[in-house]
């Protein structure tokens, strides 16, 4: 099993001093966030998010199956993750690692188990034709940060995502392709985000957005999943270091305004995303005159 | 299927007739298996969990090829979800075979071990392992505070060096009364409350406030968090007088017995 480098113990040292003295080696505040570009892909549901320099590429696809005999209502709705070694040389392929197993895990609690997509919305014919959306996400690019951008980029291909358009007649269901009908948005009932602190200096001290390097000299980190309407849908610090309960909270708080934050940059990116696929407007729909 | 608690606010008694502040009746044995380096057996209501511990021991086979030669001790989990443990019985889940188990397991064995990582003296034991086993033999709630507690114990018993106790018990949340949107805080859920309330697991080192563990996995207003929390804190400096208690017991004993 590859695992990875740790930081030298120079590296080390540097970092924490500069830490003590409140800087951060790439000179960012430390409750801000590295530079996020979130960007579409020609089809709907692909979600480019750049966070620093990890990267994220998650596709949303649907097909349609039976659902499963104990949930007839529910459409299917599942999330895979690729740490490939791509992304870096410590992930291997074909093999779970803990941090997938961690990832998948959050994603699972914060999209799924809070209800973000309301799977009820995905069946088409109760107890035989639901449809199944598969959220795939590619790493590409490392260097940390992952569960915040993993979840980022999961919640903005859904939300650019545009799925078929069906109707049910007599028993038949008619699939419309894009040209015959548009396609529509899925039901998205909140927006769930994570935010990640890492703690220094025995608690005392947390970090926003650690880098790789940040997260492997910290003592322990916590992961928050909220929405901006201001409900926590998942808080996990499995073990590390132990932190004052007052720093917890105060770390929550700090979280919902990066939630935020975050909410309204994903909204500006799909607002100007829409923009730029909806050419000409309204106003090319009322003109009278073709393309010839 | 879900259960209707909204009768809590006409007597402010939950569905076992505890107060809001109340634990259920926690009763721990310490070096239950002779075999073992270190055991312990705990029941948190009717959660039954009995934990050995294996080491600290040499590393051997693939973990030792795996870069485990490092200046400190490491320590693993393994979780053995019994499949007449729940109400419906499950084939196959856990049983305590390697690559077995879900994924709520693995995240589980990861949460104990990282917890226990960072409290335990491993600087003392370089290039070993402590196994932690965990046998879940009945679960009816607060499953992962159960388990950090009987490895406490055991931990205790293997006589492994800690800086203090880990301990962990859940807090909920009641539904809120109908008209107004008070909602009270609940200590150490039951299998049934844990269902349909939000619910987290605290785990703190010693008698202060440090928490070392907390998950929370339901839907709940921030504002609500910070009274959850408090309970959850309260009630792990309680569980923390009565495994303290089980292991001076414990010694007392074993002193008699040198003694006499």
């Amino acid at each position: 099993m590859p695992r990875e480098a740790e930081p030298s113990i120079n590296d080390r040292a540097f970092l924490l001093q500069a830490l003590q003295e409140n800087i951060r080696l790439d000179g960012r505040a430390l409750d801000a966030y590295r530079h996020l570009d979130i960007s579409f892909g020609d089809d709907y549901g692909v979600a480019d998010v750049r966070l620093g320099k990890t990267r994220i590429l998650t596709r949303i696809s649907a097909s349609i199956t039976a659902p499963r005999p104990d949930r007839k209502f529910d459409g299917i709705f599942t999330i895979t993750t690729e740490l490939s070694p791509l992304a870096s040389p410590a992930f291997e392929s074909g093999r779970q690692s803990d941090l997938e197993t961690h990832l998948s895990r959050i994603l699972e609690t914060s999209l799924r188990r809070s209800q973000a997509l309301s799977t009820e919305s995905l069946c088409l014919v109760a107890g035989q034709k639901v449809w199944a959306l598969r959220a795939d996400i590619h790493v590409l690019d490392y260097d940390g940060g992952l569960i915040d951008a993993c979840c980022l980029s999961t919640l903005t291909a859904l939300r650019h995502y545009r799925i078929p358009d069906t109707s049910v007649k007599g028993g038949d269901l008619t699939v419309y392709t894009s040209l015959e009908r548009d396609p529509v948005p899925l039901a998205l009932l909140h927006h769930p985000v994570c935010v990640t602190l890492n703690f220094f200096e025995s608690g005392e001290k947390w970090l926003v957005d650690a880098t790789l390097m940040e997260q492997q000299c910290s003592e322990g980190e916590i992961v928050v999943a909220a929405n901006p309407q201001g409900e926590v849908c998942l808080v996990q610090k499995g073990g590390g270091g132990e932190v004052d309960a007052l720093v917890l909270l105060r770390c929550v708080e700090v979280a919902m305004g990066k939630v935020r934050e975050l909410g309204k940059a994903m909204d500006g990116a799909l607002a100007k995303d829409a923009k730029r696929r909806d050419k000409g407007g309204m106003s090319r729909e009322l003109r009278a005159e073709n393309e010839r | 299927m879900p259960l209707d608690t909204s009768t809590y606010h006409l007597a402010l008694l939950r569905l076992d007739g505890r107060r809001w502040n109340e634990l259920r009746r926690l009763h721990a044995q310490i070096s239950t298996q002779a075999s073992a380096d270190g055991s312990s057996y705990l029941e948190m209501g009717n959660t039954k969990v009995i934990c050995t511990i294996a080491g600290p021991a040499e590393v051997r086979g693939a973990a030792r090829r795996e870069g485990a030669e490092r200046d400190n001790a490491v320590v693993t989990v393994e979780i053995g979800i019994a499949g007449f443990s729940g109400v419906d019985r499950r084939r196959g889940g856990g049983g305590g075979g390697k690559g077995r188990g879900d994924k709520r397991t693995t995240e589980m064995q990861n949460t104990i071990a990282s917890a226990f990582q960072s409290t335990l003296f491993t600087h003392l034991y370089p290039h070993s392992t402590i196994t932690i086993s965990l046998h879940i033999l009945s679960q009816d709630g607060s499953l992962l505070a159960a388990c950090l507690n009987a490895a406490t114990l055991a931990l205790i018993d293997a006589g492994v060096p800690m800086s203090d106790y880990i301990v962990a018990c859940t807090s909920g949340l009641t539904p809120p009364k109908s008209g107004t949107e008070s909602a009270d805080p609940l200590l150490d859920l039951n299998g049934m409350e844990e269902q349909e309330l939000p619910w987290l697991t605290v785990g703190t080192l010693g008698a202060g406030e440090r928490v070392s563990v907390l998950v929370l996995e339901s839907r709940v207003q921030v504002g609500r968090l910070e009274g959850m929390l408090a309970v959850g804190v309260d009630g792990c400096k309680q569980v923390r007088e009565i495994l303290d208690g089980v292991v001076r017991r414990q010694g007392k004993r074993v002193l008699e017995s040198v003694i006499s």
